[in-house]
C-alpha cells in the first residue's frame, strides 16, 4: 500500500518531477558566476606572485607569502587597517545612536511628522558618488560651504583646509557618511518601535518605569533584533567604504583616510600587485565575517538560553508525568 | 486598602466636541467589586484610565482613599492594572514580568521572590516561571497578567476587559477565578467590560454608562428587577428586553397597555393607579424580558396574551429563544427547551404582567414601581 504514491510520482513526468531544480537552476548559475568564481579566484590570486609582462599575466605561486607581506613589508596595511578600524567603530557608533534618538523623535505623534519623515530619507536615498561630490564642496578651502558660512558667522577668521589637515580631513569623510548612512538606521529603528504595543508603556508606567527606565527595560530590549541587523550590516557597509574617500581625498592626507577597500584598489589598479590586493580582500572579508559571528553569538546568547531553559523545563516535566 | 471617588470627572479629547465623559460622579467602597459596563466607546474604559493616571482629566477630581491623585503618577498611586492585551513584556520571562515593578522599586531580591512565587502560587503559574510570554496560551497570559498585578499588593485593581481575548468556556471559569481573587485579596476591583454576563456574574455593583453619563449604579439584582431607564432595560439581561411601543389605556378592571389589538394589564404593583392616570392614552414604551413571556396554559388570562408569528426558534438545550413578530414588533421568548414550538408557527404567548416595566416614550425614564 505504502509503495503506491511512489510509483505514480515516478510517472510524473521529468519536468513535474524536477520542478524545483529546474527553477533555481538559473538563479543559482547567475550567483555561482557573479560571486562563487571570483572568490576562488580571488583566493587564487592571493596565494600567487602576479606580474604582468607585454600583454601576459604570470602567476608566479608564492603560498601564504602575500598574506605574510601584508603584515611585514608593506608599508601602509597596518596604518590603513587601524584607520579603517577607528572609521568603522565611530561610525557605526554614531550612526545607530544618533538614529534610535532620531527615530524616537519621530515615533512620537505631530503636526508634518510625515513630511519630516520623508525629509529623513534623502541622504541615503542620494547616490553615494553625488553625496561625495556634495561634501567635497561644502568643505573645499576656498569655495566651500562651510568655510563660507563659518566666515560669515564669524565663528573662523580665516579658511580653514577642511581636506587638507589629516584629523579634519578623517572627521570630514566621518561626518559624510554619518549624514547619508544614518536615515537608514532611523528608517529601520522607526518600523522597530512602531511594533511595540503602546499598552506596554503604559503597564510600564504603572509599574514604576517612565522616561529613561522605559526605555531601557522596554523600548531597547524591544528593538533588539533590529539594533543587531543593522549593526552587522552597518559594520560590514562601513567596512567596505571606498567612494566616499576616493572622491573626497583619495585616502589622504598621509593616509588618514586610507580606508582598507580604497588601499586595496589602489594597490591593485595603481600598484598593480593584484596578489597583495586579493591577500588584503581576504583579510578584509575574514574581519566582516568573524564580526558578524561575534554579533550573533552575543545578541542572540540570551535568547537561545532562556528557550533551552524551557525545553529542558518541558523534557523534565514531561519526564516526570509519564512516572507520575 | 482604600475607597475611590470620581467628582463632576469630564473628559474631552483635543479636538473633539463632545466629551467622552460627562460630570461623572462616582462613589466606589472599600474592598468594593465594580463594574463598569456598557457598549463600545461609551467612556467606561476613559474612566478607568483616568483612575490609572493614563489619561488626563479635563475637569473634575479623583480621590484614592482620602489623596488627591489628579496630579500623581501612576506608578505612585498605589494602583495595578490588568489590560485587554495583557501587556506582558514579551523580551522577560514570566517571573521577570511579575518581579519588574518590585525591581524597579528596588525591593531586596529575597522578597521579590518570595512575593512572586506566592502570586504565582495563587494563580496556579508556578510551572510558568522560566517562560517567555510568548510560549504561553491566552488564559496563562491572562494569569501572568493578574500575577504581575498581585505582586505589589496594591490598594486598587483596575480591569479593562480582561477577559475579552479568551474563548468562551475559559472565560467563564477566569470570571469565577477573578470573583475568587477579589474574595481572596480583600481589594477595591474596578472592572470594565462591555458583556453584561460579566458584569451581572462579577460584580458587587454595577454603573451602566452610556455616551459618557452613568445611567444607573446598582447591585446586578436591582439593575435586573428595576432598570431606571430604558437603556439599562434594554442593555442589562440576555436575551434583550423586548421594548414595544403602547399606549396605556383603560381597562375594565385597571388599566393596560395597548399596541395594535395586544393588550396587556398593568397591575397595581407595577403602575400606582395616579400614575397610570397620568399616562393614559399617552405613548409609553412596554418592557417585557423574554423570560417573563412564556407558551400559554400557564397564564392562561386572555387579555395577556402576545400572538404572533414565530420567525426563528433557537435551541439552547435547557431553554428555546423564540424569536416572533406581535403586531409588527419583533419579540423574543425564552421557553422551556422541550416546547414544541417551530419555526413558521402562529403561536400565541402569555405575558406575566406583573413583571413588566413601563419607561416614558420621552424621556425614557421608567413610569413602574
Amino acid at each position: 500500500m505504502k509503495t503506491k504514491p511512489l510509483k505514480k510520482r515516478e510517472k510524473e513526468p521529468f519536468f513535474e518531477r524536477h520542478l524545483g531544480p529546474i527553477l533555481i537552476t538559473p538563479s543559482t548559475l547567475v550567483i555561482f558566476g557573479i560571486l562563487f568564481i571570483p572568490i576562488f579566484y580571488a583566493l587564487y590570486m592571493s596565494l600567487n606572485r602576479i606580474s604582468f609582462r607585454g600583454a601576459d599575466t604570470i602567476y608566479k605561486f608564492a603560498g601564504l607569502q602575500n598574506f605574510i607581506n601584508l603584515f611585514t613589508t608593506d608599508p601602509w596595511f597596518k596604518s590603513s587597517f587601524l584607520v579603517t578600524l577607528l572609521f568603522v567603530m565611530l561610525t557605526v557608533a554614531t550612526e545607530i545612536v544618533i538614529g534610535v534618538a532620531a527615530s524616537l523623535v519621530l515615533n512620537k505623534k505631530f503636526h508634518g511628522r510625515g513630511f519630516v519623515r520623508g525629509l529623513m530619507i534623502l541622504p541615503w536615498a542620494m547616490p553615494t558618488v553625488v553625496n561625495a561630490v556634495m561634501w567635497k564642496w561644502i568643505f573645499n578651502a576656498e569655495y566651500g560651504a562651510a568655510n563660507g558660512l563659518l566666515l560669515k558667522l564669524g565663528l573662523i577668521k580665516t579658511s580653514i583646509a577642511w581636506l587638507g589637515t589629516p584629523r579634519m580631513a578623517f572627521f570630514c569623510v566621518f561626518l559624510a557618511n554619518v549624514w547619508k548612512e544614518t536615515p537608514y538606521v532611523i528608517l529601520l529603528a522607526i518600523a522597530a518601535l512602531s511594533t511595540i504595543p503602546e499598552d506596554l508603556y503604559e503597564a510600564a508606567s504603572i509599574d514604576g518605569a517612565g522616561g529613561w527606565k522605559a526605555f531601557w527595560r522596554i523600548t531597547l530590549p524591544m528593538i533588539k533584533p533590529v539594533l543587531l541587523i543593522l549593526l552587522i550590516t552597518k559594520t560590514i557597509w562601513a567596512f567596505q567604504t571606498f567612494d566616499l574617500v576616493a572622491i573626497m581625498t583619495s585616502g589622504g592626507p598621509q593616509n588618514a583616510t586610507n580606508l582598507l577597500s580604497y588601499y586595496i584598489h589602489f594597490v591593485a589598479f595603481k600598484q598593480t600587485d593584484f596578489g597583495s590586493a586579493a591577500a588584503m580582500s581576504y583579510v578584509l572579508s575574514m574581519i566582516c565575517f568573524a564580526l558578524s559571528f561575534v554579533y550573533i553569538k552575543v545578541f542572540m546568547n540570551k535568547d537561545e538560553n532562556d528557550e533551552k531553559k524551557i525545553k529542558k523545563h518541558l523534557k523534565k516535566k514531561l519526564a516526570g508525568a509519564h512516572e507520575g | 486598602m482604600a475607597s475611590i471617588q470620581l467628582k463632576h470627572i469630564t473628559k474631552r479629547y483635543p479636538g473633539t466636541t463632545v466629551p467622552a465623559v460627562e460630570d461623572l460622579n462616582l462613589s466606589i467602597e472599600d474592598k468594593e467589586f465594580i463594574i463598569l459596563v456598557g457598549p463600545s466607546g461609551c467612556g467606561k474604559s476613559t474612566v478607568l484610565r483616568m483612575i490609572a493616571g493614563l489619561e488626563e482629566i479635563t475637569d473634575g477630581e479623583i480621590f484614592i482613599g482620602d489623596r488627591l491623585i489628579n496630579e500623581v503618577a501612576p506608578k505612585d498611586r498605589d494602583i495595578a492594572m490588568v489590560f485587554q492585551n495583557y501587556a506582558l513584556y514579551p523580551h522577560m520571562t514570566v517571573y521577570k514580568n511579575m518581579a519588574f515593578s518590585l525591581k524597579l522599586r528596588k525591593t531586596p531580591k529575597k522578597e521579590i521572590d518570595e512575593k512572586v512565587r506566592a502570586a504565582a502560587k495563587i494563580l496556579d503559574i508556578e510551572s510558568l516561571l522560566d517562560r517567555k510570554p510568548r510560549a504561553l496560551s491566552g488564559g496563562q497570559r491572562q494569569r501572568v497578567a493578574l500575577g504581575r498585578a498581585m505582586v505589589r499588593n496594591p490598594s486598587v485593581f483596575l480591569l479593562d476587559e480582561p477577559l475579552s481575548n479568551l474563548d468562551a468556556k475559559l472565560r467563564t471559569s477566569m470570571r469565577a477565578e477573578i470573583t475568587r481573587l477579589h474574595e481572596r485579596l480583600g481589594t477595591t476591583f474596578v472592572y470594565v467590560t462591555h458583556d453584561q454576563t460579566e458584569a451581572m456574574t462579577m460584580g458587587d455593583r454595577i454603573a451602566v454608562i452610556k455616551d459618557g453619563v452613568i445611567q444607573q449604579i446598582d447591585t446586578p439584582q436591582n439593575l435586573y428587577d428595576h432598570p431606571q431607564n430604558l437603556f439599562v432595560g434594554g442593555f442589562i439581561g440576555s436575551p434583550q428586553m423586548n421594548l414595544i411601543d403602547a399606549t396605556v389605556e383603560k381597562a375594565a378592571d385597571g388599566y393596560c397597555a395597548a399596541f395594535g389589538e395586544t393588550k396587556i394589564g398593568i397591575p397595581e404593583q407595577v403602575m400606582s393607579a395616579a400614575v397610570c392616570a397620568d399616562y393614559e392614552g399617552k405613548p409609553v414604551v412596554l418592557g417585557i424580558r423574554p423570560e417573563f413571556i412564556s407558551e400559554t396554559g400557564s397564564h392562561s388570562e386572555e387579555h395577556n396574551l402576545m400572538t404572533g408569528d414565530v420567525d426563528l426558534a433557537e435551541s439552547m438545550g435547557a431553554e428555546k429563544f423564540v424569536y416572533f413578530a406581535c403586531e409588527g414588533c419583533p419579540c423574543i421568548a425564552k421557553v422551556p427547551g422541550s416546547s414544541p414550538i417551530q419555526s413558521g408557527e402562529s403561536v400565541s404567548f402569555a405575558v406575566d404582567c406583573t413583571m413588566i416595566h413601563a419607561f416614558d416614550k420621552e424621556t425614557g425614564l421608567t413610569i413602574s414601581k
